[in-house]
Formats: structure tokens, C-alpha cells, sequence
């Protein structure tokens, strides 16, 4: 915090700009290092491919040769939405798997946390289970769900089901999308937690006493004194749970590969954009996912900042 | 990713790829810096497979190049869908010099970008081993040949012969399409599955499809349909589908939730009947024993149309190319010349793998049963196409016509509404 309060060339704050003395040049030229490097690699790594992206969207190239980039307009876009069923049917699973993550899982993380917070016996046992989950990477869990699940999977055998008479967890619309936010929300539920539970530590623990002396009931106490007090990790919670849910790719692509047996948007961008059929239709995918995850990140945390400033 | 790059241009252009990819922070981008490791020998080989029995086949041909030439030869595998989702920047880096790949349209596409060598004076010394056909599919689109064939393998009704032997049922007199729904509501009557199916991967009903329509509708229609040149709405398309309809009720239920080798199993453990798949699967039934591989038989799909018969027949080639980017293509070319001429081919042949080679210099009298029936089905068609994924654009065939045919298991009321999809999005499509 410091060193940026250095830094700051806002000149109208009087008492700071006096702070602004001059550096020698040995600082200059370690700042000029420390700074210059992070952010050449960021604009490099992230600023570049991103517009790069957003540019390749408009084109239609093969992507091997780079004369080969013919100007498309908006004819992938248009392709998108007027003409690709799977689109829609991506868009709706993603949705889908963001109420569910918002009204559901995160919740449950939240509820979870709360109840570890008061410490009831075998707190950190409950603690230690809820968080197993998380140190796995989607992927993993993807491989260790589709062991269970598939057809000639755990489950089924259990179940005494041959191959042709096994449930199809993962093949049939009435639940595999169920089956597959089960299987996410395992472990985004324990990260909810962890992250919540950190929050809930370092809330006074007088607040909530005063509340309860006030005659506030648990709900109340929560709902009016914990819960806005706790309004950064308030903010982190919900971006990650946006974030997570349109980002969704690994879990997918594991047990389903880019056959789109259950289409989502970040499959949809690999299926267009890897192997023999790469087009740039898959940059547009990847620009309409990238909208859709920062407009209302965006505007949700202007609108938090804002009253922050009031 | 990076320690791949080694011109400044193929720098910008992996970069501009790459950020297309992952720019927006989609994970699975990482996947496509999965390339093999870099050449260490004097010329390095890439293999297409991790599978037991064709790793077998292909160890024992580079054994036999080093053993000749003296020339070492480095052996990189790569999982046959990870290999393909990362050709094109496989071929754009530093790839191996020689590399397992598949003839047609997805050998001309990258012939085209300047990514393959021209292998045309390799044919000029062992071209007299092959037939007309395999020239033709092994040439790009300038005429020249960047493709050197393996194996080629035939699509056709898989069955078991102790398992029909115990039903009664004659499965080689079935000719035509009647014959085959009386034999698979015999099988239905069993309590069996009549034909195991699949499409979770989004590849394996093509095949169905192939054939369907070559039977209904002809060689030229269907060449001429995956080529643009005829439209997907046409009636005769929903004819296919009309027939594919009267499939369904003897299909396992959970086509959506297997995929190649889930099917495979069920014909595997004699739960079903017939088994719609290329042949290449009966290596899989050798791993198991050979009782099983030497139970495994193949007929031609059956006739529907008497004017078409049973004259064309998916037998994909599959084969070596030669890549222009590599460290070595001199000794790339001198190995894709060897792997097509006969002693290369005898050596991977002593493997006991069964192989049915696209040399003629092969001894077919040492074919067993299976492959002299595999013979008989590349023998009765007239007409041979690669595979619904291979004969169109790949732009079209991974990812829009796989999903619109597993919409269309979920749904097979919709055809129209997913045939009219399949127009609109092939007009779509991005200008060659």
C-alpha cells in the first residue's frame, strides 16, 4: 500500500504530492524493474492475446498462415446466433449452472462456514472433509466422477446393471446436468467455505454479541450485523462464483471430450479454435464468453465501489 | 509451448493461435501446448497412438529402419485425439520429421498450407506396389504425393459367429435390408440388443450415416453431399434418416452415453448381436484372446436400394506424411520409404498384429478368416470413401454435424428441423 501511495502522481492531494520527493536513481531504476517487468509480461501474456482475440473474432483464418486473414465483418457472430443451435443450448447450460452455483452451492458454502464458525463438536473434522475436494483440480474430479458414473462405472456395478441397462448419468438430458453441477459443486462448495470461513474469523466477535444482548435472533444477528460486515469477502464470493460458473471447461471436456454431449461455451471455444476444424468462429465464442463473465463482474463491483466512496 | 518456437514468424503466428485459444483464460488452451518432445536423434517418429497392439506394430518398424539404415530413430506418442487436436501447431513448430496421419481431405488441407513435404519421388521407387486408388487418395490437391499408406480397414456388420451359431441365425445370408430388421427383431425376441451403438465421442455414428446413405442415395450423391454440391434438406436425406429411425428400437438405449469401446464391449460380452464399426477394433478383441478375435466376423452393410447394391464401402487409409518443418525430412523421407515398401511393411507384419496392409505385395493367403471376410467387403464395392469426418470439411464435421447427430438420438422426430440447421450452418461456413 505504501509504495503506491509513493508513487501516486495524483498532484491536487496537496499533503501527498509532497511526499512525491524525487527517487535516486538506484530506486528509479529498481522500481523502473520490478514494475516494468510484471507489466511487459502482462501485457505480453494477457493484454496482447486478449485484443488479439478480440480482433481474430472478425476474420476468417485457418490459423496457420497469417497472410491467409481475410476480414469477415461480423459473419462469425452472426453465424453464432442466427445459425448454431448448440450456441443457444451452450448458453442455457451455462446459465443454468450460474443460478445454481449463485442460489444453491454458494450458499450451502456460506451455510456451511457459518456452522464451522460456532464450532460445534468435530468441527475440524467437518472442515477438513468439506475442503478435500477443493485441492483437486476440475479435471481430476472429472476422471474420479466418470470412473464412478460411466456406464461400466462403480456405480452401475453396484447397481448390478449391465452396460446396455446402465443409468445414463452422463448421456441422458434429464440429469446429466445435474449430475454435473453435483459433481462441480462438490468442490466449489468447500471453496465457498474456506473463503468464507477466513471472513467469519476475523469478524469481532463482540459485534455479534452486542446483537445478541440487543435480543437479535441467529438470523438477525447474521443477516444484519455478520453479513455486512463482511462485505470483501462478500464481494470475492461473488465474482468467484460468476467467474467459476462461465469459465466452467475441464469437468466438461473430461468426461465428454468436444463432442458437445453436453455443450458448453468454453468447450464450444476449444472445439472451434483446436485441431483440423480450428475457425475463427471459436474466437468469437471466446469474445462472447469473455463479455458475458466481465459486464456484470464490472458492473457489479462499480456499483460496490461507488457506494464504498459515499 | 515456447522452447517449440524457433523462427520469428512461426513466433507471431503461434502467438496469435494461442491467444485465440487462450486469451480469455480458458483453461483447456493449455492443451494445446501437449506437443511431443523435440527431435533428439538423427530423425524422430510420431506416433498417433498409444494403443498396445498398433504401438507393437509401429515399434518394430522403426526397430527394423534403424537395424537397416543404422540411422537412430526417436519414438514420440501421442494419444490419438491430443495428436489430432494439436496438428496444426504440432506441424507449425518443430515437428518429428515422419508422423502417423490419415489420407483424403485431412491430408490435403495441411499439403495445401505448405506444412507437408512432397513425397512424389518416394512413389516414383515403391508406387508399383500399390493400387491406382491409393495413389489417388494419398495426392493433394497440385497433384503431388505427401502421403505414404499403412493399413486400410473396411466399415461393415460385425458379429460373432458362436453367438449366431447359438441363436440359429445365418448372419452371413443377411443381404439385404429386409434381412437385417428380421434379423434384428430375432435378436430383440432374444431378449438381445440387435445392433450395439454409440455416439458420445460424436464420430461413431457418422459411419451409420455413411452407409446409410451410399445405400439409399448412391457413391455420387453422398460424395457430392459431403462436398457441398448437394443440400442437406434434400428428401432423399430424410430418406436416410427414415431408415436410420427403424434402427433405433433395436439399439442399446444409451447410444448418448457410450462411447466406441462401451459398444464394443457389448458385442464383446455377446449382449449384442451386429456392431456397426470399422474393423480396426479387432485388434481390441485380440488383447482380450485370441478365441475372441478368431470368433469376430464382418459382412457388408446390407443392400436398400437395389440400383447402388452394395457398392461402396468407409474403408479409411490410414498411413505416414512427411512434415516440412522438420529437423530431418531427408531422413524423414527415406524412413516414409521404407514404412511403404515391402520390408517395412513385413516387419510390422511379424508382429502377428493383425494388419491388412494397403501394399499389394502383402501374401493375402496368409490372411485369417477375419481378414479375408474384411477382404470381401473392400472386394464387392465398386465405390470407396474414407469416413464422413475425413470425405468433408473438418470445420463441419467435428464441430456441427457430431452434435446435430446426437440432437437428432435425443430427438429423431426433429430430422427436419436439424437437417434444415445443417444447410444453414454448411452456407455459413467460413469461404476456403
Amino acid at each position: 500500500m505504501n509504495s503506491s501511495t509513493t508513487l501516486d502522481p495524483a498532484p491536487k492531494k496537496a499533503p501527498k504530492a509532497k511526499r512525491r520527493r524525487s527517487f535516486s536513481k538506484r530506486d528509479r531504476l529498481t522500481l523502473g524493474i520490478f514494475i516494468g517487468i510484471p507489466t511487459f509480461l502482462h501485457v505480453a501474456l494477457v493484454w496482447f492475446p486478449a485484443a488479439a482475440t478480440i480482433y481474430l473474432s472478425f476474420t476468417y483464418w485457418t490459423g496457420i498462415h497469417i497472410g491467409d486473414i481475410q476480414w469477415a465483418g461480423l459473419a462469425n457472430y452472426e453465424n453464432i446466433f442466427f445459425n448454431t443451435p448448440i450456441f443457444w443450448d451452450a448458453l442455457r447450460v451455462n446459465v443454468v449452472w450460474l443460478i445454481w452455483f449463485g442460489a444453491i452451492a454458494t450458499p450451502l458454502g456460506i451455510l456451511l462456514a457459518y456452522q464451522i464458525d460456532r464450532e460445534i463438536r468435530g468441527s475440524k473434522f467437518y472442515q477438513a472433509a468439506y475442503y478435500l475436494p477443493v485441492v483437486l483440480s476440475l479435471a481430476v474430479i472429472g476422471v474420479i466422477w466418470n470412473f464412478l458414473l460411466r456406464p461400466d462405472g462403480l456405480v452401475n456395478g453396484l447397481l448390478g446393471l449391465e452396460i446396455s441397462e446402465a443409468v445414463s448419468f452422463f448421456g441422458d438430458d434429464r440429469y446429466n446436468i445435474w449430475v454435473i453441477l453435483t459433481m462441480a459443486s462438490w468442490r466449489h462448495i468447500g471453496y465457498i467455505m474456506l473463503l468464507y470461513l477466513a471472513g467469519l474469523k476475523a469478524v469481532d466477535a463482540s459485534l455479534r454479541e452486542a446483537s445478541s444482548i440487543d435480543g437479535a435472533t441467529e438470523w438477525q444477528s447474521f443477516r444484519k450485523v455478520v453479513f455486512p460486515t463482511m462485505k470483501p469477502v462478500n464481494i470475492i464470493v461473488i465474482v468467484i462464483t460468476i467467474i467459476e460458473s462461465l469459465r466452467a471447461f475441464d469437468l466438461i471436456y473430461i468426461i465428454y471430450g468436444s463432442s458437445g454431449g453436453l455443450p458448453i461455451l468454453g468447450v464450444l471455444v476449444f472445439q472451434n479454435i483446436a485441431g483440423e476444424g480450428a475457425s475463427m468462429k471459436g474466437a468469437a465464442y471466446a469474445v462472447i464468453l469473455f463479455m458475458l463473465s466481465i459486464v456484470p463482474i464490472i458492473t457489479y463491483l462499480r456499483a460496490q465501489f461507488k457506494e464504498d466512496v459515499k | 509451448m515456447l522452447n517449440k518456437i524457433t523462427g520469428h514468424e512461426v513466433d507471431r503466428r503461434l502467438l496469435l493461435k494461442g491467444a485465440a485459444a487462450g486469451g480469455l483464460g480458458i483453461a483447456g488452451a493449455t492443451m494445446l501446448a501437449g506437443c511431443a518432445p523435440a527431435a533428439s536423434g538423427p530423425m524422430s517418429f510420431g506416433a498417433r497412438t498409444v494403443d498396445e497392439s498398433p504401438t507393437k506394430q509401429l515399434e518394430a518398424l522403426v526397430a527394423a529402419y534403424t537395424a537397416k539404415s543404422g540411422n537412430e530413430v526417436t519414438y514420440n506418442a501421442t494419444e490419438s485425439n491430443a495428436f489430432q487436436n494439436n496438428l496444426s501447431q504440432y506441424l507449425q513448430g518443430t515437428p518429428d520429421d515422419c508422423f502417423q496421419w490419415m489420407a483424403g481431405y485431412r491430408m490435403q488441407f495441411f499439403a495445401d498450407q505448405g506444412l507437408l513435404e512432397d513425397v512424389s519421388d518416394v512413389w516414383d521407387d515403391i508406387g508399383s506396389q500399390y493400387s491406382e486408388s491409393y495413389k489417388i487418395a494419398s495426392t493433394g490437391l497440385d497433384g503431388k504425393q505427401y502421403f505414404v499408406p499403412q493399413s486400410w480397414y473396411p466399415w461393415g456388420l460385425h458379429f460373432r459367429k458362436s453367438m449366431m451359431e447359438e441363436i440359429g441365425l445365418a448372419a452371413t445370408d443377411v443381404y439385404n435390408w429386409d434381412d437385417m430388421l428380421g434379423a434384428l427383431k430375432e435378436l430383440k425376441g432374444q431378449g438381445l440388443i440387435g445392433l450395439a451403438a454409440a455416439d458420445k465421442g460424436g464420430w461413431e455414428a457418422q459411419g451409420t450415416f455413411d452407409i446409410l446413405n451410399a445405400r439409399i442415395n448412391g457413391y455420387q450423391f453422398h460424395v457430392d453431399l459431403l462436398g457441398g454440391r448437394e443440400k442437406w434438406t434434400d428428401d432423399r436425406v430424410k430418406e436416410v434418416f427414415r431408415h436410420w429411425e427403424m434402427l433405433l428400437p433395436y439399439q442399446n438405449t444409451n447410444v448418448l452415453d457410450l462411447e466406441w469401446d462401451g459398444a464394443m464391449q457389448l458385442l464383446l460380452q455377446k449382449q449384442s448381436g451386429f456392431f456397426m464399426m470399422g474393423s480396426w477394433f479387432g485388434g481390441n478383441f485380440l488383447e482380450q484372446s485370441q478365441e475372441d478375435y478368431d470368433d469376430l466376423m464382418i459382412i457388408p452393410f446390407p443392400e436398400i436400394n437395389a440400383d447402388h447394391g452394395r457398392d461402396t464401402v468407409d474403408a479409411p487409409l490410414d498411413g505416414f506424411c512427411v512434415a516440412a518443418n522438420g529437423g530431418n525430412s531427408g531422413v524423414g523421407k527415406d524412413f516414409i520409404k521404407f514404412a511403404g515398401d515391402m520390408e517395412g511393411v513385413q516387419a510390422m507384419l511379424d508382429t502377428d498384429v493383425p494388419m491388412t496392409s494397403a501394399n499389394n505385395g502383402q501374401d493375402k493367403s496368409s490372411y485369417d478368416a477375419f481378414q479375408e471376410a474384411q477382404q470381401a467387403v473392400m472386394d464387392e464395392a465398386k465405390y470407396i470413401t474414407q469416413f464422413l469426418d475425413r470425405d468433408t470439411r473438418p470445420d463441419f464435421a467435428g464441430p456441427i454435424v457430431g452434435p446435430a447427430f446426437q440432437s437428432w438420438f435425443k430427438d429423431p422426430s426433429s430430422t427436419n428441423d436439424i437437417l434444415e440447421s445443417l444447410q444453414s450452418q454448411w452456407d455459413a461456413l467460413a469461404p476456403l
